[in-house]
């Protein structure tokens, strides 16, 4: 015989506004197997679980309900009141008065008072055919996949082999480094970006615990949490790593010449070629595209000059399996195209450039010798106008969302220019400036008023040339007139966008992407680095786009999520999941293709006791399922039951009222 | 429309901010100094727009603007700016300026305005001391308005408000001599 304690709580005000309680309870005491009722100012406080406690112990209680809030907010809170207690803690039921009653009925306490009445109704009949559930122990594989060699891939790695983990990091590109190896100095405090960054990179090659797979992807993620299976393609560099010394004599012979990625297209780089001199792995790699002998069949200069012989234009892609037990995926960010600010004759003015274009140029290790340089006429520019917010805040023409950091570096390369330009002036047109973060706001008034810059508030309505010089057109909304400012240099603050790959890779892996691209985390303020998929972790501007300081936070973040999952040997997870009746199963394979998380194969099993014969039945890796039940709606056979959810659990709640 | 970058250097600001001491570099256009003057809803560009224009080099407009001439000096304005900006020396300045080099905003307000100084000034000189009633006397005769504001001289008069007599300060003498070395000062810096 069932005895259920049924614990109503007044959440304060929450409930007990729009809900009678006292009223509930009395009517919670006249259900059948109800053996006890009481209410609460606050159940989840301490004194309110020790009610629960004292009544499992006095009353001898089988099954418990409490009626309060969502389950999402305090269902484990009260489990962990039953095992204290000495219950099974999967013998709780919560049954979910204010979300589902108070706050969502607020204008009529008495029909607010049924529905909880109602809801409490169901939770009893379905806790009576609650069965004793046990946490499942799953075993860890501990290995970390990072996904991005950027700074925030880098960090995250080499905080997590710090730990003794051992690290797989995968980069698309020929080195790691990512954006920030593009950056000459940093806000706020112009340190120099590769000072601070080359550094790091080395750590990783070095790591004993970090593997470095760089020019690859991801091409394959298998498996659930703690036991995922990846498969990555190393693409073919055309050049033996390990015998190729990185004397650099194969890029200098080299005849083709190709535009340079690593400074924007500004100067030129070799079919063979290390993108930047910093490099990590410092080993160059053939441009499959562009590399004549490999396009035709003729050169060869590379292999000639390569005295090691490490040149090998036989190479073939490679696919390198690895298990490991979580994913940070941080892939970073693109840089919006300005193509469509037809208006301001992007395209057709040469003197027009995007601010990373800027960023290569001032660059002490950029293609013009740190100097900003016309691209029409190669002279040094004195009036150089910024442009704010192109394609950010744009609905028209590119992204609704504000990018967050162009305010920072716009005002830093007013800095840089008049740095390396003492006679320049700098006019900055913005809509707002968002300085927020240590030292911002610092850093801009350091723009203003040590070095000058003009701020104009107003976004530019056109652009036009006038001689060799670019009229730049706009409002000045301080003092309300339209200006026009002669420039010999216009630099766009171009929006940060989700790399254009992301929607492929979060199919790949199994997570969610948002209409922008970016990966979405599992709660926006709370769990901020993980996915809703257990074991993958975000980290830097793959989620949104933010600064250094706070990527480089994010993905120590996800060390620590990665450390904390790989703590034990197994894994706790929640018995709710799905189990198949062989008897019932006929194979017809439908919740195989239903499973959103890959979590059902089949299995052979013998026809009848003893025979050898065999016949084909699903089966659940409890490591995967999340207990979502699409099995268990769409198996014809009703051979699928999820535990905690059964059939008998939810006819008792549907027959109850 | 404004034309920026074509002038070369911009000459005004520094000038403006070495004659008034402060750094208008330093203004990021809140205008809480706007909503705390009481005389700017009459002027033609209120106090965060002059900090602009000067800003921008726009010389002849901060010149012309009647703003300069509508400021009390009340220090209002840089008692509650947030980056302590001291505006009303940095009106003077642009005030002396246009005195010097001849910009003249001929709307009658200015005008009267830049009569009330001067006649203020001569009363000092002449008394070390203002002396209201011939201060509004030679005011109303200047301006050719005889009969202004002379429903408020009976009441005026009642309260103590304008001594009929004026007694010189006893150290006239110094401050007539004070005049005469800044004449002469002014002279030489010219």
């Amino acid at each position: 015989m069932a005895r259920v304690g049924v614990f109503v709580c007044f959440c304060g005000a929450n409930i007990a506004d729009y809900v009678d309680v006292p009223q509930v309870v009395e009517e919670a005491k006249r259900i059948r197997d109800v053996r006890f009722a009481i209410d609460y100012k606050y159940m989840c406080s301490d004194p309110g679980q020790q009610q629960i406690r004292d009544a499992i112990a006095q009353h001898r209680l089988t099954s418990i309900v409490v009626a309060a809030c969502s389950p999402r907010m305090h269902e484990k809170t009260f489990r962990k009141a039953l095992s204290d207690a000495g219950m099974n803690p999967y013998l709780l039921e919560v049954a979910n008065i204010r979300e589902h009653s108070s706050w969502v009925h607020q204008k009529d306490k008495k029909a607010a008072t049924e529905k909880a009445c109602d809801l409490i109704r169901m939770a009893v009949a379905k806790s009576i055919a609650n069965e004793q559930l046990h946490e499942i122990s799953v075993p860890v594989t501990k290995r970390a996949l990072v996904i991005g060699g950027g700074i925030a891939g880098i960090q995250a790695a080499l905080d997590i082999a710090d730990a003794r983990i051992p690290v797989v990091l995968v980069e698309k590109s020929p080195s790691i480094g990512g954006k920030m190896a593009q950056l000459d100095e940093t806000f706020p405090t112009l340190d120099c970006s590769q000072c601070i960054l080359t550094p790091k990179m080395v750590d990783v090659a070095s790591h004993p615990y970090i593997e470095l797979i760089p020019y690859a992807e991801v091409l394959e993620l298998q498996g659930f949490v703690g036991n995922y299976k990846v498969k990555i393609k190393k693409k073919a560099s055309y050049v033996n790593f390990k015998t190729c010394t990185g004397c650099g004599a194969c890029w200098q012979k080299c005849p083709v010449k190709v535009p340079n990625e690593y400074n924007m297209g500004i100067d030129k780089r070799k079919a063979i070629y290390t993108p930047f001199p910093q490099a990590v792995p410092n080993k160059p790699v053939i441009d499959a595209e562009h590399c004549t002998m490999l396009l035709k069949g003729k050169c060869g200069i590379c292999a000639k000059v390569c005295l090691p012989g490490a040149i090998d234009y036989k190479m073939e892609d490679e696919i390198i399996e690895r298990e490991i037990g979580a994913v940070v995926v941080a892939t970073g960010y693109d840089m919006w195209d300005p193509k469509p600010y037809e208006e301001y004759g992007v395209g057709r003015f040469k003197d027009i450039i995007t601010s990373l274009e800027f960023e290569r140029m001032v660059s002490a290790n950029g293609p013009t010798n740190g100097l900003p340089l016309r691209p029409s006429d190669g002279k040094v520019p004195k009036n150089v106008v910024f442009i704010k917010c192109i394609g950010s805040r744009d609905e028209a023409k590119g992204i609704e969302y504000c990018s967050k950091i162009c305010c920072m570096y716009t005002t830093k390369h007013t800095i840089l220019l008049h740095h390396k330009v003492h006679d320049s002036h700098a006019y900055v047109f913005y809509m707002d400036i968002r300085a927020a973060g240590k030292g911002y706001e610092e850093f801009v008034k350091k723009a203003q008023v040590d070095t000058g810059a003009t701020y104009l508030r107003g976004r530019v309505s056109k652009i036009y040339k006038k001689g060799d010089k670019l009229m730049v057109r706009g409002e000045d909304a301080q003092i309300g007139q339209v200006v026009e400012v002669e420039a010999d240099l216009v630099v766009l603050a171009t929006a940060v966008i989700a790399p254009k790959d992301n929607p492929d890779l979060a199919r790949l892996l199994g997570i969610s992407y948002d209409k922008y691209g970016y990966l979405s985390e599992a709660h926006p303020k709370l769990r901020p680095v993980e996915t809703a998929k257990a074991g993958i972790f975000l980290a830097g501007c793959t989620q949104a786009p933010k600064d250094i300081p706070e990527t480089v936070a994010q993905a120590s973040a996800c060390a620590a999520k990665v450390c904390g999952l790989f703590a034990g040997d197994t894994m706790k997870k929640d018995p709710m999941v799905s189990t198949i009746n062989n008897e019932y199963c006929s194979g017809c394979q439908n919740c195989v293709t239903v499973c959103p998380y890959g979590a059902i194969v089949t299995d052979e099993v013998p026809m009848g006791h003893g025979s050898k014969e065999l016949r084909t039945v699903a089966k659940i890796n409890e490591g995967v399922c999340q207990g979502c039940g699409s099995c268990v709606a769409i198996c014809r056979s009703m051979a699928i039951n999820l535990a905690g959810f059964t059939d008998p659990q939810l006819i008792n709640e549907i027959v109850s009222i | 429309m404004i034309i920026l970058g074509t002038q070369g250097p911009n000459t005004f600001l520094p000038e403006v901010n070495a004659r008034s001491g402060a750094n208008i570099l330093e203004c990021y256009q809140c205008g809480k100094c706007v909503s705390t003057c009481p005389v700017s809803q009459y002027m033609d560009f209120p106090p965060r727009e002059i900090m602009q224009m000067v800003k921008l080099g726009l010389k002849n407009e901060t010149m012309m603007a009647n703003s300069t001439w509508f400021c009390l000096t009340c220090s209002a304005c840089s008692g509650r700016c947030p980056r302590e900006i001291e505006i009303p020396a940095v009106m003077e300045a642009i005030r002396h300026i246009a005195i010097e080099e001849n910009y003249i905003n001929d709307s009658t307000k200015v005008k009267e305005i830049r009569t009330f100084h001067k006649i203020f000034l001569d009363m000092i000189k002449r008394y070390g001391r203002n002396y209201e009633l011939r201060m509004m006397a030679e005011f109303n005769i200047r301006t050719r308005n005889l009969f202004k504001d002379m429903h408020l001289a009976p009441k005026a008069l009642l309260k103590g408000k304008i001594p009929l007599g004026v007694k010189s300060v006893k150290s006239a003498k110094a401050i007539q001599r004070m005049y005469k070395l800044a004449e002469k000062l002014e002279k030489k810096h010219q």
